[in-house]
């Protein structure tokens, strides 16, 4: 028990250099959320109850185009797909928990969690001393990513409407899809999808996000095969 | 979408939502090797799919959308983005370079 309480810790000082990526992120969600014209409790309600900016910023841009619930609903959720990969990588250890320590960790899973606790080092401790390495990044991460928001907040409240601020949202969207664009095939599925939703961005009710991620995952699906086929011909 | 109870409930659906998603395979442990094995895949694809079909329609035109007017000057702000996001690997650096450059830009034109 007690080594177990020596890994949280360890797991509080393992986040702390991530701060300076967390801190930003969550100074813009809280500033933009202000600056669409939500109450301080709302945007940290919100916060508290997403834990996933980019989710988080996806609603405000569909919020800001008074999308209808269903369709913000849709797109928050299949952003947060990704989740179930973490939820995968963890379950092995997360899995057998009593239920009150499983659903709290497992809300609170993150990328940063996934990051941190998914590295060799890690992977070599005991079962327990893992749990409580976990404990102490999530936690850490959760209290940071809410003083970054309030932080966030109290900035965006004094910031004038004519600054555009919640042209921040695309941008940061635009900077996490360079990141993520690591093979030709994913940068053709994001120009596939990117082009769908200029097309389709006028579809009732918004749809015409969804319609393009269809698009882009079912390009990135049936791609590869098309020009093996087209390869192969050639030969 | 502005009433304040209609967003409180779609904070909750989400949050509920998210939960779920980050709950499922830890609670089916044991019993859903196949199912992730076989999802994986589509899950790769997601996230650049997704992150395009957000952000590009609200880089090249003015929001909310009326017409399709083309703003040059967030174009050239998401271009800044791109380059920055090329090197720093980061989210916060290619916020502010394309902030800076898309006040720069309206300064002068003004």
């Amino acid at each position: 028990m007690n080594n177990c309480r020596k890994q949280f810790w360890l797991g509080v000082r393992d986040l702390l250099p991530l701060v300076s990526g967390v801190l930003p992120f969550g100074l813009i969600v809280g500033a933009t959320g202000v600056s669409l014209g939500m109450t301080p409790e709302m945007v940290v309600g919100m916060s508290a109850l997403f834990f996933a900016g980019s989710a988080q910023l996806a609603a405000y841009s569909l919020i800001q185009d008074n999308a209808p619930f269903i369709i913000i609903l849709a797109t928050a959720v299949v952003i947060n797909l990704r989740f179930a990969i973490y939820s995968a990588a963890f379950a092995p250890l997360l899995g057998p928990l009593p239920k009150r320590y499983r659903f709290t960790l497992a809300y609170m899973l993150s990328d940063q969690t996934y990051g941190l606790c998914s590295m060799p080092e890690q992977m070599a401790k005991t079962t327990p001393e893992r749990i409580g390495y976990l404990a102490g990044v999530t936690l850490a991460l959760y209290v940071t990513w809410l003083v970054s928001v309030i932080l966030g907040i109290a900035l965006g409240a004094g910031i004038p409407p004519h600054w555009s601020l919640e042209f921040t949202i695309p941008l940061a969207f635009l900077a996490m899809l360079v990141t993520t664009i690591t093979s030709r095939l994913l940068f053709m599925v994001a120009v596939i999808s990117g082009s769908c939703a200029v097309l389709f961005q006028l579809l009732p009710f918004n749809t015409g996000f969804i319609v393009a991620v269809v698009a882009g995952v079912s390009g990135g699906l049936l791609l590869p095969g098309l020009l093996k086929t087209k390869g192969a011909t050639h030969d | 979408m502005t009433d304040t109870l209609q967003l409180w409930l779609l904070f909750v659906a989400v949050g509920v939502g998210t939960f779920l998603i980050r709950l499922s395979f830890i609670q089916l442990h044991g019993s859903a090797e196949a199912l992730i094995n076989r999802s994986k895949h589509i899950l790769m694809l997601l996230p650049p799919a997704i992150l395009a079909a957000l952000c590009i329609p609200a880089i090249i035109f003015s929001r909310p959308l009326t017409d399709y007017q083309v703003e040059y000057f967030q174009l050239a702000a998401a271009l800044v983005a791109i380059l920055i996001a090329r090197f720093s690997r980061s989210v916060f650096w290619p916020v502010v370079g394309g902030m800076l450059c898309l006040w720069l830009l309206r300064f002068i034109s003004s």
